[in-house]
């Protein structure tokens, strides 16, 4: 099997993984599938330089990522892609959504770029430190140090009701 | 003792402390309160972050991204992404259906649309095992009855359902993995919740050269151990756990 047949049958498990990766960095519904569209094009025109021994979910993270990062500079946005009033929308619609998840994804959204990368990534997708810094290509202690500003926001959101 | 400063903590709740030191933690935990609070409270939140982005794992994906991967399946209500797998693992594709297409279209476009078709078939003839509720498929029937009731440590060869493996997801819920036997076998993962067992993957059952069906924990198609991976919480139940959680109603 060719390389491009390999990564665009090892996507296709991926894409519920993928689409939730992407709505927490991007947080609309919309916005996060057109990352994944873009991902997706980007992973398999570069089916080439994926190493077979080498995860096929982390490299698609980090094409995410980077897709991510490029679509936020094309935007011109330093900061947030959307307003945090806009963002009460980004919860994933379950019949069974409570007000508390409307408002964690909305205060995941509102969280710096660096931020949200690393919640996505450690508390959401499940990496390890050290997976997370090589995929942001960070040392570890910032990826422990960006963790816990989030975790102290995030925290102080979800104690406002509480 | 030195005491645990933040770092620590967040090290020892995300599982990246050595195990010397996480046993260290875990006996300070014992007899000190405070830690014991702030433990909590960084695993709550955690959780809630789990919770609040678990939910898109089980939309169903949208064609246009499913449909760059493979062609559009007639069933939208069913995420297109492991079906397409899971066929192409079956070997449907067979070169007569092959030589009708053009050469480049990949494979799993005709395994997909196959797999698919199995689905449907399923859905006619055993459509009252599953109901769909806002989007989402519920377990109904005799399905939900295995759900309820089997234990995977006591398996009964008669029964038309197998129950593979159970396990506590991130988020707290009780999921587990089960194979309808009848023709075409299908495999799926069933997530319990207020309001039923919620089944966010289902796909074509995995079969041995041989023909026959394997027990589903011995071969789990890619696309129901993605959806486990990307839940799972620890290690599956033993036969004890298994038991437990029946008693206390899978919750």
């Amino acid at each position: 099997m060719d390389l491009s047949q390999a990564v665009r049958e090892g996507l296709i498990p991926l894409l519920p993984r993928l689409r939730r990766l992407a709505r927490a960095l991007a947080g609309q519904v919309a916005d996060a599938d057109d990352l994944v569209q873009i991902v997706l094009e980007r992973a398999l025109t570069r089916a080439a330089q994926w190493r077979p021994d080498a995860p096929l979910d982390k490299w698609v993270f980090a094409i995410a990522r980077n897709a991510w990062r490029d679509e936020m500079r094309a935007r011109g946005r330093s900061h947030n892609l959307f307003a945090p009033e806009e963002a009460g929308m980004t919860a994933a619609d379950g019949s069974s959504a409570p007000a508390q998840k409307l408002e964690l994804a909305a205060a995941v959204a509102a969280l710096p770029p660096d931020h949200r990368e690393v919640v996505a990534l450690v508390l959401i997708e499940g990496l390890s430190y050290n997976e997370a810094a090589d995929l942001l290509e960070v040392p570890v202690g910032t990826i422990t140090s960006r963790l816990a500003r989030a975790r102290a926001t995030l925290q102080a959101h979800l104690g406002k009701d509480t | 003792m030195n005491p645990i400063d933040d770092d620590t903590l967040q090290a020892f709740v995300d599982g990246e402390l050595d195990p010397a030191e996480a046993a260290r933690i875990d006996a300070a935990l014992a007899h000190d309160d405070v830690l014991a609070r702030r433990v909590q409270r960084a695993r709550a939140l955690h959780t809630a972050v789990r919770a609040a982005f678990d939910p898109v794992l089980d939309e169903p994906v949208p064609e246009r991204l499913s449909a760059l991967l493979g062609p559009p399946s007639p069933q939208t209500a069913i995420p297109q992404s492991p079906l397409a797998a899971a066929a192409r693992r079956q070997g449907f594709a067979t070169g007569r259906r092959r030589s009708a297409r053009r050469w480049f279209v990949p494979a799993t476009a005709v395994a997909a649309s196959l797999a698919a078709l199995a689905l449907s078939l399923w859905w006619q003839t055993g459509g009252s095992l599953v109901h769909v509720h806002d989007g989402r498929q519920f377990a109904a029937g005799a399905l939900s009855d295995a759900l309820n009731k089997s234990l995977a440590s006591e398996p009964d060869p008669n029964a038309p359902i197998s129950i593979g493996l159970s396990f506590r997801s991130a988020d707290g819920h009780i999921c587990r993995t089960f194979t309808e036997r009848a023709r075409p076998a299908m495999t799926g993962l069933a997530c319990h919740g207020h309001a039923g067992w919620s089944i966010p993957v289902l796909t074509a059952a995995e079969r041995s050269s041989g023909g026959e069906l394997r027990q589903a924990a011995s071969s789990i198609p890619p696309a129901v151990q993605a959806a486990i991976d990307a839940r799972i919480r620890g290690e599956a139940f033993d036969a004890q756990q298994e038991r437990a959680a029946r008693a206390a109603g899978w919750r």
